[in-house]
């Protein structure tokens, strides 16, 4: 008897886990077609369920078809989205995914606004204009896309009020909300009215004469992803405010993302599992200048340290606690235009300093954790003046040493711990504007060359370089993550796109995100197999986490 | 009319210690300006790495070190050219050394052509002779 209840309870548990099984391999796929190409490939489908933050998204492949992964979407109400330049979606717009699998046929019908489709890279391909014209450009897009300028019908002197408005807001501004700095801050009369004229060329100026709704210009697109670019699973997770700017990511030993908000004084978790989002207020130190921080890292315990940019100081966030130590910067050095965006915790076990920097004096900063006290250290002194620097990305290897991007300029920077003395090594490329790295085990720091459109490595041992072209010019790529495979995974605020690169073979593939996507700090986390993307969307008040299927 | 001599002076005074006080560049945006302004550029350095053959040795790290601390790290090119663009004018080229290096190879000498002291303007020609290990 006792055995015959057993019994059953064993097939009542294995019924149960087939039951499990069965319900959560259910799954939504379908074909994607439109009347011009018949079957689409590279065409981004996104389900998001009534009410719920998260959405994702999968690509149809060479013969139109796409698969969400099995048992990612519980049954529910999904509204569709779709994104292939030049088409919007004809139907259907929602789809209900019940217990059973779904197949659903997706038609495209071809969009009556192009240029609302198109990237900030799509948007420069286009442009007339010289290489030298359009650079000024890729400063616009820390604060917001390309659509605000293009749409805009400023003739060039209208501009010039303008930029000098711009000029005084602060870098951590976004178009939810714009931050305006304390110190006034010097802008070129010259620089001013250039940048202006050539925008009045790009724009829809009345001084155009053709009315406002067509640019002088040819709308030059990038194609849909295909092959190995089609097979990727993309989840954006919609943060509760408008104003959550995410700068840095990376995800703890729980899977739980945490980020850095550029415009709010606090700092964010997200569980991935459930979308929930919480924030942990930083204190406001300095109330009317800009709140926000950019450079999120990690310490060798494990704890989280913050740039507070003009609320000048570095904040520590005890993963424990989950409370925040400040260290703001003292005396005399802190005024209005003190900005501090990065902060190298990483080996201040060493010699208990902690790295930072002031934008505004173009200087090196170090904080001793005992005293509390930074010291400024100047690594430009022994160059000739005048010419722009601005220290940026950070590591430091085990000694404590600095490595760090001078992203005004063409140099990788070294300042050794013990003398404080600095070595300059400029890249290979000119005019590079180095900005943000990692220095992985091997002792290879790699770092991008946001103004060359180049993934860089420099061998911090033999003090050599060596640099790879993006594959799409226009890119401009602003961070980059060397993973455990040696693989490269780099975005940036213009193209939309995941890099993945090798640079061992110099094989790359490009996954387009399905939205608008203003990618900073990169993270990616190679416990899972395959290694799992994640990132910020800047201006979209989202975090998004990209998984490859090979 | 009178002029407040007073006034003006503190108004001069006050001008002067903003423009002390300003930051060369808060922020660190021009617009796209490009760096081109080298007024306070020094000297550059330059010259041949070679071996002991006297072949030109592409690929050389070359390094030139400030006597009063810091340094400046570049490589000879395919025809074992390197040019250093050079530190500020505030920097003696006499107080600059450079040395280079290979793997296999070791330096030999550095052969510093003759260069008028204190001219900022004449490029320093230096150049790095390694001998195979």
């Amino acid at each position: 008897m006792t055995r015959a209840i057993c019994f059953a309870a064993v097939i009542a548990l294995a019924f149960s886990l087939i039951e499990a099984d069965a319900c959560c391999a259910q799954t939504l796929t379908g074909a994607v077609t439109s009347a011009e190409e018949g079957a689409m490939e590279g065409v981004l489908i996104s389900a998001q369920k009534s009410g719920s933050p998260i959405t994702v998204s999968v690509v149809s492949d060479e013969k139109g078809r796409f698969r969400f992964p099995d048992g990612r979407l519980a049954p529910g109400r999904y509204t569709l989205r779709i994104r292939a330049i030049g088409y919007d979606l004809a139907g259907p717009q929602a789809v209900d995914v019940g217990d059973a699998s779904a197949d659903i046929a997706i038609s495209l019908r071809r969009t009556s606004d192009l240029a609302a489709q198109l990237t900030n890279t799509e948007w420069l391909m286009s442009m007339p204009g010289t290489a030298d014209d359009k650079r000024p450009l890729i400063e616009c897009m820390s604060c917001h896309s390309f659509q605000r300028i293009v749409r805009s019908t400023y003739t060039a002197d209208e501009f010039v009020p303008v930029l000098e408005r711009m000029a005084q807001y602060a870098n951590n501004s976004i178009p939810a909300r714009v931050q305006s700095r304390v110190a006034r801050r010097e802008v070129s009369d010259t620089s001013v009215r250039k940048l202006a004229a050539y925008l009045a060329t790009i724009n829809l100026s009345r001084a155009h004469g053709r009315g406002d709704d067509a640019w002088n210009y040819e709308l030059q697109t990038l194609p849909r992803p295909k092959g190995r670019a089609t097979r990727v699973v993309v989840t954006e997770y919609a943060l509760p405010r408008p104003t959550i700017a995410p700068h840095d990511v990376r995800t703890d030993a729980a899977g739980h993302v945490w980020y850095s908000n550029f415009v709010e004084n606090d700092i964010g978790e997200l569980d991935p599992t459930t979308g929930a989002n919480r924030d942990y207020p930083i204190p406001v130190l300095k109330p009317g200048s800009p709140t926000g921080s950019l450079d999120l890292e990690a310490d060798a315990d494990g704890n989280l340290w913050l740039a507070m940019m003009f609320q000048a100081a570095l904040a520590r966030f005890d993963m424990k606690t989950k409370t925040f130590k400040i260290f703001p910067v003292d005396g005399d050095l802190n005024d209005d235009a003190m900005q501090l965006s990065m902060v190298m915790p990483r080996s201040a076990g060493v010699d208990g300093k902690v790295w930072t920097n002031d934008v505004a004096r173009q200087s090196i900063m170090r904080l001793d954790l005992a005293s509390g006290k930074y010291q400024r250290i100047d690594p430009f002194t022994l160059l000739p003046k005048g010419r722009l620097h601005a220290p940026y990305g950070m590591a430091a290897d085990a000694k404590n040493n600095l490595y760090f991007m001078d992203f005004a300029d063409q140099n990788i920077g070294r300042v050794d711990a013990a003398s404080g003395a600095a070595t300059i090594y400029p890249t290979p490329t000119a005019k590079s504007r180095p900005r943000r790295c990692m220095l992985d085990r091997q002792g290879r720091l790699w770092f991008t060359e946001f103004a060359a459109d180049k993934l860089a490595m420099f061998d911090i041992t033999a003090e050599k370089f060596k640099e790879w072209d993006v594959p799409t010019p226009y890119t401009f790529p602003y961070d980059v993550f060397s993973d455990k495979n040696g693989e490269l995974w780099s975005g940036g605020m213009a193209s939309d796109r995941v890099l993945r690169f090798d640079p061992k073979t110099g094989g790359s593939v490009e996954y387009l995100l399905p939205r608008p996507t203003n990618i900073r700090r990169v993270f990616v986390d190679t416990s899972t197999k395959p290694a799992t993307f994640w990132a910020g969307n800047n201006h979209g008040a989202e975090i998004v986490r990209l998984e490859p299927l090979d | 009319m009178t002029v407040n001599r007073a006034g003006v002076f503190l108004a001069l005074v006050l001008i002067s210690a903003l423009a002390g006080l300003a930051p060369a560049q808060a922020g660190g945006v021009n617009f796209g300006d490009d760096n081109d302004n080298n007024s306070d550029q020094g000297p550059y350095f330059f010259g041949f790495v070679r071996d002991d053959s006297g072949s030109a040795v592409p690929d050389a790290k070359v390094t030139a070190t400030v006597k009063a601390g810091g340094a400046l790290v570049t490589r000879s090119n395919g025809m074992g050219v390197y040019k250093i663009p050079g530190f500020g004018k505030n920097v003696d080229p006499d107080s600059i050394d450079i040395s280079c290096a290979k793997d296999g190879y070791k330096q030999d000498n550095v052969v510093r052509r003759p260069h008028a002291a204190g001219d900022n303007t004449d490029p320093v020609e230096v150049g790095c002779n390694l001998k195979k290990e």
